[in-house]
């Protein structure tokens, strides 16, 4: 494809809104959450509107996407200017359009939105209109797009000229002449794309069945009109709409940053120091996916009746047709960020003396941390708001106030260049320590001489096989930065390439035990242990190494031979992507729930498994490789069992203690012992470690519940049961597959209870059955023995289940839900903890009053004393 | 340095390295700095650094002791730090908050949050001990006869700790001694249980011991004596206590070493090891083990500002609070209220507006039909993110290892280790991986989400093999999982043609660089401390002291070797640029640098500028 302007181009946009674009079609959305599948009814033209809206979508903001630093902000506000739009419809009750004015004909066709960059109204426009009673033809939209392209371009001739057609093909063409337009169309340079509402596509494998005689001739015309054309493609709208999700990277070139590079002091040996005028530009940047903005519904539109009357009437009016006058409308606002400032005077009354301490950490977790919500409301009543005004700015060494009212202190003063520092062979570069985004070095282009100076400095390094170490300083001033350069000769030009490196203060040395060097208590080196892989299973791992190798296993190259699969400059953050789709997804669709986002662009996905070609072979290799090393998921831990100090006293016994190699001591004097390995450890004796396997297989069956007696009675058995286990990876992340629980009849489950009543809410409709299953859950998981475990959680689903109630008029479901908890776990045996976290919870997770009620359009028989009273 | 107001800003969703960050700065770090001060930690010998001095152990500790709460005091400022001698007579005054301590233990300093006038009492100590040698042995005279048993200090630790430091923190405690046999003689069985019963409560407690043993060639530290039967193989403490994903095996942290080596050792122990992730690595399916990813490299940044109030009598650190608010209504919003969409101005229902009067335009709200939600769930925006993933490594393949590009790097990376505690059979496979690689001379393939709420990435999984190093510092043996970039990520090159060098002054530049280069070097990150970080940092403690900062006192250790580099070419140098002058590769009036993508004709840029 021929380099394009970026911008510079008018897009025409014809949409057929003839009778038959109004029949509906039903659209399949992505599964719902269980698998099944969900279908929504559309007509014709609203599926096919989906692409044209987003493709103005994409105009109207592609800048937003890619850029996230604030400077760019009014740009992306504005969109790029030269990205213009204008839309005509054919099919229109009246005729509006620039030739019928002049010279009639060209019935039904109108000009429905003037070229113009899009915005916000563009979009609004496209949701309004409707197929009418009459048929256009759509070689007369052609001829009108061409000529009001024209004449809107008449003076600008360089812009980039393209034409849309969005049809379903079923209204008659008058196709005599149409090798005049190819002509004009040819003559001009504009591109033809005909997205056609079931058109047959052999490459996408579509095929409509029962196809109108009239669209068959329809669709060859189009096939071979734009097949005359330069640029000319017709494609099935499935498939457009899919391909809108397609990635799609805008490449972006850095700008070039003058800087110079040094080699010596240059104001004092000024004859032999080296200074070489020099470009640089990003070789890599991190790009991250475009921010969210947060929005609310709006309590109680009524205070504003008085200024949005006028509005209101007429919105009304335009929609008379389509909505009922009276339509409830909830309004969402678009949230701003405030920082507020707290100051505790009464803190030094702390009786524990750790006030301090307990200060400082709430100013973490304000703003962090959710789960530490219940607190952080209680520990704001001490807090006292202060202004911004009053504060001063200052360092904490310590507990001490460390003046600095600038807010920095004076900087290191710092000349601006790259420093030469010396040079090392490339082999010992250690790629590892790599800590940033990567620049490029270049000659300054505006001189012959610079750049051949840092060309013979690239070859010699390149020659040599070497690197540089250098101090980069941006602006006088500004902090060094320590780093290495590499010599890159391409094609036609040499550079260097930077990457900065960690400072001394950068890198933590941390230790670790050894994995090779096993050492016994007696001082014996180990060759044998569960730990040391043995020689069959590293024979079955260098097997499954071979045969999961990816360098034979991309694609074929022109003669033929394979090549490496993945490669960085076709891997597309899928984050970015995805999240983009969701932007244009919800921007142009009036629900979510009723027309969910649809799944993500298959090329955003395509590096997610190995390549089946691998898998295929590798099949044996890991068959070897799973019975040779007998890998063991650890069941998670049971709930402590807090004293049992005495029971290591069995330890003192002969069990063999390991002793690692030792850990670095400074040029050590002596260097026998350092570590101890786990005497105890269950990868002793394989027998033991089957044991608790087995244990823990039924363990995993019943995810949450792993309070099997048996295991709690056998720490004796398995002395890791005992041993601190840190964290051990839930086994949900495992597999997606994972049980969610749900007892027979019911849609909420008791092992992700909260995202099943999410997943529920979102599909609409099952509201009472989703709050209802919901208490069961809560209520059961709640009086399960151990439960505090999950209590965070448990606070969740209440928060959600509470919300969900006062806005879906579930109030009552809460009310009685609610008040069954507390009569469930005051009593005996109860769980007294947890109904004290709700009661910290206060209104958030109480009752819901008739007062508060009200405030959301509900109905309470519960009054505010009563809600009082029920926390007492 | 970015205001704190900008910090702020950012999202807990849309930040990873944030996250990061607030990783360590959430978890509160406390140190019991538990010393031995019996006769042989105070005798007095000759201090190898100055002349006619003495010095000791216990002044050597202490002085070491200092430099770590320094350094802490200004990266964790959060963090506590507590100073506990033993086996001196010196008795603790009891307080209201304080307990009782055993016999011979004495809470020098009980564990507080670090402040300036406590750092520098210390060091008052340590200046008058360097006045007189007696000082610290009149400060804590040392117990007569019998030692204390250890049993004791164990039991005064976790008083001591229990006392002062928040549930919540990472609790360590250095065991600083150079007795490696304290209970000889007859009823050392008992003693040695006792010994081992109560560091087992100290661990259930939530702390780790890290012993730092002094040996000295008169008195080499032998650990199989006392030691090895009472240390603990792992921590056994409590999860709800104790940070969870650090196992601390305990073992790990031991070391001995002669005692000018002691500050070193400290500081490999400075920061406690944190794991910032534990996920499962699946290498293919129904074959996971488990792993922790750690954070070996990332750049340690200034600290941020506060602000403070002046209440008088002292000066008050502001929180500082972020909250939504719906601006026409000055009110605030609930986080769980909150939906996410698009910024309004770009949304079909904005527009609905837009015909009307410019000046009633509330541009900020979106309105729609009750029961239509045109926005998503923070649960909705999450699942964009991570496309679904739950956390884990999931392996892809192998590749060469020179398929690791230079340019292939985005941002730091993190290191992975085997937890055998999740999965029994980690190390083993793990070993066998790395022992695979390093053979076979390939990297692994990984996409991974390393959390929650990260997004998927792709890495290169490059093995390090254990290397046994002279040099004191080991390099474990793991792997790195270096982040690649995404085709997002990646710039073009800027400039696609330019003028090259010939072969004569190839050479010119090529021995010159000969001269310049460390034959077996590679980058030094050790050499190079933060000029800029330093430099800051001591203005913050003479602040803090309240002192005068003197910046002529400070070195910048960064800067090149000027002198060096022109004894050793510095003609080289004048002959290469006397060459480059000369060159003709230049000579020509065609375009030089050229652009990519641009057709600006560049003639007109000449003549040369004469620079040198």
């Amino acid at each position: 494809m021929p380099a394009e302007r970026a911008g510079y181009t008018v897009t025409m946009f014809l949409v057929d809104t003839s009778p038959s674009m109004g029949t509906t079609r039903t659209v399949e959305l992505p599964a719902g959450p269980n698998g099944e599948e969900r279908t929504a009814e559309m007509t014709n033209l609203e599926w096919a509107l989906q692409f044209v809206k987003l493709k103005i979508q994409d105009m109207v903001c592609t800048l937003c996407i890619f850029s996230s630093s604030p400077q760019y902000l009014l740009q992306i506000f504005n969109g790029r200017k030269t990205d213009q739009c204008g839309v005509i419809v054919f099919g229109s009750e009246e005729t509006d359009n620039i030739i019928h004015d002049k010279n009639g004909g060209y019935d039904n066709v109108s000009e429905y939105i003037p070229i113009g960059h899009p915005n916000a109204g563009t979009l609004a426009k496209l949701d309004a209109l409707e197929p009418s009673e009459f048929c256009g033809d759509p070689i007369d939209a052609l001829i009108v797009g061409i000529e009001t392209q024209a004449a809107y371009l008449s003076s600008k001739r360089t812009w980039t000229r393209k034409i849309v057609i969005v049809t379903d093909g079923e209204s008659p063409i008058e196709v005599e002449d149409w090798e005049a337009t190819v002509e004009k169309m040819n003559g001009l340079d504009i591109s033809l794309t005909l997205i056609g509402v079931d058109f047959d596509d052999e490459g996408f494998g579509f095929t409509e069945p029962d196809k109108s005689h009239m669209k068959r001739l329809n669709e060859e015309f189009y096939r071979m009109f734009t097949s005359s054309l330069k640029l000319g493609i017709v494609g099935t709208c499935e498939e457009a709409l899919q391909e809108t999700a397609r990635p799609d990277i805008k490449q972006t070139k850095s700008t070039l940053m003058g800087t110079i590079l040094r080699l010596g002091e240059v104001d004092t040996m000024g004859e032999e120091a080296v200074e070489i005028i020099v470009k640089t530009s990003k070789c890599t940047a991190l790009s991250r996916p475009k921010s969210w903005k947060k929005f609310a519904i709006r309590e109680s539109v009524d205070e504003d009746k008085e200024a949005e009357s006028d509005k209101d009437k007429q919105k009304e009016k335009e929609k008379e047709t389509k909505k009922k006058e009276d339509a409830a409308r909830v309004a969402y606002a678009q949230l701003r960020m405030r920082t507020e400032y707290y100051v505790d005077r009464n803190g030094e009354v702390d009786e524990d003396g750790d006030f301090k301490m307990d200060d400082s950490d709430s100013i973490t977790l304000l703003d962090k941390d959710d789960s530490e919500e219940p607190k952080e409301k209680i520990k704001e009543e001490q807090l006292e708001k202060v202004e911004k005004e009053q504060l001063v700015r200052g360092f904490k060494y310590g507990t001490t106030y460390a003046p600095c009212p600038d807010g920095q202190f004076p900087r290191l003063p710092t000349k601006k260049g790259i420093d030469l520092c010396g040079f090392f062979p490339a082999k010992n570069f250690r790629r590892e320590l790599s800590l940033g985004e990567i620049q490029y070095v270049w000659g300054d282009p505006a001189s012959a001489q610079q750049q051949v100076a840092l060309s013979s400095i690239v070859q010699a390094m390149y020659e040599k096989n070497v690197m540089a170490i250098a101090r980069w300083v941006t602006k006088d001033g500004m902090d060094p930065k320590m780093g290495v350069l590499t010599p890159v000769v391409f094609d036609e030009v040499d550079c260097l390439l930077w990457t900065q490196m960690p400072f001394a203060d950068d890198v933590r040395k941390y230790t670790f035990a050894s994995l090779d060097h096993l050492v016994s208590k007696k001082g014996e080196v180990l060759t044998e242990h569960p730990f040391i892989p043995t020689e069959e299973q590293r024979e079955a791992m260098d097997n499954f190494v071979d045969a999961m190798d990816l360098m034979d296993a991309g694609e074929r190259d022109d003669e033929g031979n394979r090549q490496p699969w993945f490669d960085t400059l076709l891997s597309y953050n899928p984050a970015i992507h995805r999240t983009k789709q969701a932007m244009f997804h919800c921007a142009v669709v009036s629900d979510i729930a009723t027309n969910p986002l649809p799944s993500p662009h298959p090329e955003l996905l395509k590096y997610f498994d190995p390549p089946k070609r691998v898998l295929k072979r590798s099949r044996d290799a890991i068959e070897d490789c799973k019975s040779a090393f007998k890998v063991k998921q650890v069941p998670k831990k049971v709930a402590k069992t807090r004293k049992d100090g005495h029971a290591h006293a069995q330890d003192e016994d002969d069990d063999l203690l390991l002793l690692e190699r030792k850990q670095p001591s400074m040029r050590a004097v002596q260097a026998q012992v350092s570590i101890i390995q786990a005497s105890s450890s269950n990868q002793q004796s394989p027998s033991r470690s089957k044991a608790k396997t087995d244990d823990s297989e039924t363990e995993e069956e019943d995810e949450e519940e792993e309070l099997l007696p048996d295991s709690v009675k056998k720490p004796t058995a398995s002395p890791p049961a005992r041993n601190k286990q840190p964290l051990p990876t839930p086994a949900r992340s495992l597999s997606p597959e994972v049980d969610p629980g749900r007892a027979p009849g019911r849609i909420i489950g008791s092992t992700y209870p909260l995202a099943d009543f999410k997943k529920n809410l979102a599909q609409g409709d099952v509201v009472t059955k989703a709050v209802e299953d919901l208490s069961t859950v809560i209520t059961e998981i709640a009086m399960r023995p151990f439960s505090s475990r999950r209590s965070k959680e448990l606070l969740e689903c209440m928060m959600a289940m509470r919300d969900t109630s006062l806005n879906e008029d579930e109030i009552d479901a809460w009310n009685s839900f609610l008040t069954d908890l507390k009569d469930k776990c005051t009593s005996k045996p109860g769980n007294q903890e947890f109904w004290s976290q709700v009661k910290d919870a206060g209104r958030a997770l109480s009752l819901i009053s008739d007062k508060e009620a009200k405030k959301h359009g509900g109905a309470s028989s519960i009054t505010e004393e009563e809600v009082d009273k029920f926390l007492a | 340095m970015a205001p704190y107001d900008d910090w702020n800003k950012i999202d807990e969703e849309e930040d990873e390295e944030l996250q990061d960050a607030a990783y360590f700065e959430g978890k509160r770090d406390v140190i019991l700095f538990c010393i031995d001060c019996s006769e042989s930690m105070l005798e007095l010998r000759d201090d190898p650094d100055y002349e006619d001095t003495q010095t000791c152990h216990l002044f050597t500790v202490l002085e070491a002791a200092v430099q770590i709460q320094k350094k802490k005091v200004i990266v964790g400022p959060n963090d506590a730090v507590g100073i506990m001698l033993f086996n001196t007579t010196r008795k603790s005054e009891t307080s209201r908050t304080q307990s009782e301590l055993k016999r011979g233990t004495y809470a020098y300093q009980p564990i507080s949050p670090l402040s300036a006038p406590t750092i520098q009492e210390t060091i008052q100590l340590l200046d008058a001990f360097r006045e007189d040698p007696e000082e610290l042995r009149r400060a804590f005279p040392p117990v007569k006869g019998k030692k204390v048993p250890m049993g004791d200090v164990f039991t005064s630790c976790n008083w001591v700790l229990r006392d002062g430091a928040p549930k919540t923190a990472t609790k360590r405690v250095f065991l600083i001694t150079d007795e490696d046999d304290p209970h000889s003689g007859p009823g050392s069985q008992q003693l040695i249980t006792s010994a081992r019963t109560t560091l087992i409560d100290l661990t259930q407690a939530g702390v780790t011991v890290e012993p730092f043993f002094i040996s000295t060639p008169e008195k080499p530290f032998d650990v199989s004596k006392f030691y090895s039967s009472v240390l603990l193989p792992t921590n056994l403490a409590d999860e709800d206590e104790i940070d969870s994903s650090d196992p601390s095996v305990l073992p790990e942290s031991i070391s001995i070493s002669r005692i000018e080596d002691l500050l070193a050792q400290m500081r490999f122990h400075e920061v406690p090891k944190r794991a910032h992730f534990s996920i499962p690595f699946k290498l293919a399916e129904g074959l996971s083990i488990g792993v922790k990813g750690y954070g070996l490299v990332t750049e340690q940044k200034k600290g941020t500002y506060k602000y403070f109030i002046d209440l008088g009598e002292r000066m008050e650190v502001a929180s500082v609070r972020t909250v939504y608010i719906d601006e026409a209504r000055e009110a605030e919003v609930d986080k769980n209220k909150m939906v996410y969409g698009m910024s309004l101005g770009y949304t079909a229902a904005a527009a609905e507006e837009d015909e009307e009067d410019e000046s009633k335009i509330d541009s900020n709200v979106r309105i729609v039909k009750v029961g239509k939600r045109p926005f998503y769930t923070a649960e909705d925006i999450r699942s964009f993110r991570t496309l679904g993933l739950e956390p884990g490594i999931k392996l892809l393949g192998f590749k060469d290892r020179n398929e690791l590009a230079f340019e292939d790097n985005i941002k730091h990376s993190q290191f992975i280790y085997p937890d055998e505690l999740a999965y029994s059979g980690s190390k083993r496979t793990f070993s066998a991986l790395i022992k695979s690689l390093v053979k076979k001379k390939k990297i692994g393939l990984v996409l991974a989400l390393t959390r929650k709420n990260a997004t998927p990435m792709f890495y290169a999984l490059l093995p390090q093999e254990e290397k046994v190093d002279e040099g004191g510092w080991n390099d474990p043996a793991g792997f790195h999982l270096i982040p690649l970039p995404f085709a997002d990520d990646i710039r073009a090159a800027a400039v696609e043609k330019g003028f090259r060098a010939s072969d004569e002054l190839k050479d010119a530049a090529r021995a010159w660089i000969d001269k310049l280069s460390v034959k077996n070097g590679a980058y030094p990150p050790d050499s190079y401390p933060n000029p800029a970080l330093a430099y800051h940092n001591a203005q913050l403690e003479a602040s803090a002291f309240r002192e005068q900062y003197d910046p002529d006192s400070f070195e910048d250790l960064t800067l090149p070797k000027y002198e060096m580099i022109h004894k050793r070419a510095g003609a080289l140098m004048k002959a290469w640029k006397r060459a480059l002058v000369n060159d003709k590769s230049a000579d020509v009036v065609t375009a030089p640098g050229k652009l990519a993508g641009t057709k600006r004709k560049a003639a007109s840029l000449f003549p040369l500028s004469l620079l040198f």
